[in-house]
């Protein structure tokens, strides 16, 4: 592959907080060369004038779902990659929710052995629990030693005694934990956060209680353990201002959102569309709004993808019997940076930060800054460019989103994988 | 027949009926009603239409009033019943609907136990550019529209026997009474009331009425500022009886207790069962209704649900034939084969 001049590209260097505007050199996976004006190139390389789009660092997912193994009709690790290179994702964790699930030593090698190869990193969390059923841990200590991100359900553990059994034995381990706090028995039926909008739509509610109450418990296990975890899907205001309280008492915990629930609230649920029944479900008006600050202030750490995919016929049934979630790798940078940076509610580095350093952050992994000889793990992203969602521009494999049919402003040219 | 302006090809939803909208209903069920009293009662309006039924949630009475007024109407119907159908067999909702659109249905009649169905069988039948329209029959917790529409006819038809319509109920006070958070029924009254100039008044427990229903009922005072509403909410049950005009009282399911929602029975009725006593709190000439089928002796007195100087429970029922004519009329004359 030939060398690549990026002329007049906004660089977002989320590890450094640069951003301006200068020529890249990119060759054989490495960043040659960054300078206002560059002269020296190679007679080969192809260039492209990049002005007013943006080269940042690549984007992070902290968690995602893989359909395969079990649901390649829903997607596979194939349109996975492909999917979360679309959208800028350089490195995409996956939840242990496979059939079988990625519960040992045994199950995570079986799936490396297949991303062996890919270019784009799809990582691994390993179970925290066997077969993620809450029930019993899973062989922590081996777990550790694999080459995974950490371990977590991606389900909520519904008894609390497993729960500071599990932060208790993973003291010593190094070993990032995940944990989703849901009450399971007080989410009921529920599928609709509680409040005006359930209330007039007539869908089933869950009280924000739901998700406080456990993570309150979630919060003692720590603060008498003192074993870090990373709090998932935090998605109530409530949540936020004992987070805020948690990190001030120097509890070692991390959280990040989702991209959905910064983007919508309740009152979309107008529709019924059946791709905005998620889980934790959208939050209310006021939820999204401090939700969107705790992003700014940095309570809450980082913009998760939660990438679900689902067939039409799975997604194709009424709005409470929908299995919760929606695909997201191709379409959050977009929407994000229309909604916050074309807006200027946020800096364009405080939105690529949230999606990519500080979900590293959170997996206590670092990446390094966009300079000469280092490798191009890079995102190459055209704001303005217009583009319509469905089926022939996704390459995911489903199309369960609320955007399909919808045109939106911004999408990515390229990603590098180093 | 009246002559109106009905631009709507959906009733999915009353929340954004326009006062314009509620005369239209009133006025054409009360010339059914008249059609209804004759020897011969039926009318061609909409011969050659297709109405189907799609009820994957059974009902009988719903159903049956739907059936006639087709009928009435000289319309084909169609029934779908979850039971008989493919639906067990990974057919989607869409597929049905699909299905009976490719059989040449002209208006769906729509009640599923989850609430958006019918809207989501509405837009994708504007999506593939039918001209079908798509009537809510009753969807989850959501609404039932015509439910609603045959009690503000039942209530106008007391307050005028001739000429019913919507202003007759301004001032009035309605008290709707009971299990508020599970009933469809309720939010559609919720918007026709409040929509009339009614003094609307719900009752009761905490647990059975949110504090968020008096929340978007003033929201909705945001997107229809010309549509004023009155709502007031109480957790006892005296202060929305007093001086009432009307009670609507809502039924019961007794799954309520283990949900832990309420502790008995017993004491849900000791609360808010309506009785011939707890109705001298209100006017003199006080009835009541009920969308039925009626739990008796829960959320109202047996004597008191038969006896006609109170209960307006089957001129109900009959007003329901008159305004779901009424309704399929409005929504398939403007079609090929409908009287325009």
């Amino acid at each position: 592959m030939p060398a690549e001049l990026l002329k007049n590209v906004r660089l977002l260097d989320a590890a450094t907080g640069r951003d301006d505007v200068v020529d890249v050199l990119l060759d054989e996976g490495f960043v040659r060369a960054i300078a206002p004006s560059l002269t020296e190139i190679p007679d080969d390389a192809a260039v492209q004038d990049c002005a007013g789009w943006v080269l940042g660092t690549g984007l992070v997912d902290l968690y995602s779902h893989s359909g395969e193994p079990g649901n390649e009709s829903r997607e596979t690790l194939e349109s996975l990659r492909q999917a979360a290179a679309a959208g800028g994702f350089t490195r995409v964790a996956l939840l242990p929710d496979t059939k079988p699930t990625l519960d040992s030593i045994g199950a995570i090698e079986g799936i490396q052995s297949q991303l062996k190869g890919s270019s784009s990193r799809l990582q691994i969390w390993g179970a925290l629990t066997q077969g993620i059923e809450g029930q019993q841990m899973t062989e922590l200590a081996e777990l550790a030693m694999a080459s995974i991100v950490g371990c977590a359900d991606g389900k909520p553990l519904a008894h609390p005694r497993l729960v500071q059994r599990i932060l208790e034995y993973a003291q010593p381990l190094q070993l990032p934990i995940a944990l989703w706090c849901c009450d399971r028995e007080l989410q009921g039926d529920g599928v609709v956060r509680e409040g005006m909008d359930a209330m007039r739509l007539g869908l089933p509610s869950i009280p924000a209680i739901a998700e406080t109450s456990a993570l309150a418990t979630v919060l003692e296990c720590v603060a008498a353990t003192g074993t870090p975890v990373h709090l998932m899907r935090i998605s109530t205001a409530r949540s936020v201002a004992m987070i805020a309280q948690a990190k001030a008492e120097g509890l070692p915990v991390t959280a990040s959102t989702t991209w959905m629930h910064l983007l919508l609230n309740t009152q979309a649920l107008s529709s019924y569309d059946p791709n905005l029944r998620l889980d934790p479900p959208l939050g209310t008006p006021d939820d999204q709004k401090a939700l969107v600050q705790a992003i700014e202030s940095g309570v809450i750490d980082a913009i998760a993808i939660d990438h679900a995919a689902y067939t039409y016929e799975e997604k194709t049934v009424a709005f409470a019997a929908a299995p919760p979630g929606a695909i997201g790798l191709e379409l959050a940078l977009s929407l994000l940076w229309e909604a916050f940076v074309t807006t200027e509610q946020w800096s364009a580095l405080t939105l690529w930060q949230a999606l990519s350093i500080r979900p590293l952050k959170c997996l206590g992994q670092e990446v390094g800054a966009i300079a000469p000889h280092q490798p191009a793990e890079l995102t190459l992203f055209n704001p303005s460019e217009p583009w319509t969602v469905n089926q022939q521009t996704l390459k995911s494999k489903s199309a369960n989103t609320y955007w399909l049919g919808k045109n939106l402003t911004g999408r990515v040219v390229k990603t590098w994988n180093g | 027949m009246v002559t109106t302006t009905w631009n709507r090809r959906h009733v999915l939803s009353l929340e954004d009926f326009s006062p314009a909208e509620y005369e239209t209903v009133l006025q054409t069920a009360a010339s059914f009603q008249e059609v209804l009293s004759r020897r011969t009662k039926k009318v061609p309006a909409l011969q050659g239409q297709v109405i189907t039924n799609l009820f994957f949630e059974p009902s009988t009475r719903t159903r049956s009033s739907f059936e006639l007024a087709a009928k009435r109407l000289s319309a084909d119907t169609l029934n779908f019943a979850p039971g008989t159908s493919s639906m067990t067999k990974g057919e989607t909702i869409l597929d049905t609907a699909k299905t009976y659109l490719a059989l040449g249905t002209d208006l769906m009649v729509i009640r599923h136990r989850e609430a958006g169905v019918p809207q989501a069988i509405a837009q994708e039948m504007d999506r593939l550019q039918t001209n079908v329209g798509v009537l809510n029959a009753g969807d989850g917790q959501h609404e039932h529209p015509s439910q609603a529409l045959l009690d503000l006819l039942t209530i106008c038809n007391l307050l005028d026997p001739k000429v019913p319509q919507l202003s007759l109920l301004k001032g009035k006070k309605v008290a709707i009474v009971g299990d508020i958070l599970h009933s469809r029924v309720a939010r559609s009254n919720i918007w026709s009331l409040t929509a009339s100039g009614a003094e609307v008044h719900l009752a009761g427990p905490p647990t059975l009425l949110p504090r968020w229903f008096a929340d978007f009922v003033a929201e909705a005072e945001k997107t229809q500022p010309d549509v004023p509403r009155k709502l007031m909410m109480h957790w006892q049950l005296e202060p929305a009886l007093r001086d009432a005009d009307f009670v609507m009282t809502l039924r019961l399911q007794q799954e309520r207790m283990t949900q832990h929602l309420l502790p008995s029975l017993r004491e849900y009725h000791q609360q808010f069962g309506i009785t011939g006593d707890r109705l001298k709190l209100c006017k003199p000439d006080v009835k009541v209704l009920h969308p039925g089928p009626v739990n008796r002796g829960v959320e109202i007195s047996s004597e008191l649900m038969d006896d006609p100087n109170f209960s307006l429970i089957s001129q109900q029922v009959t007003s329901g034939v008159a305004v779901r004519m009424a309704l399929l009329y409005l929504m398939g004359s403007g079609k090929p084969g409908g009287e325009a």
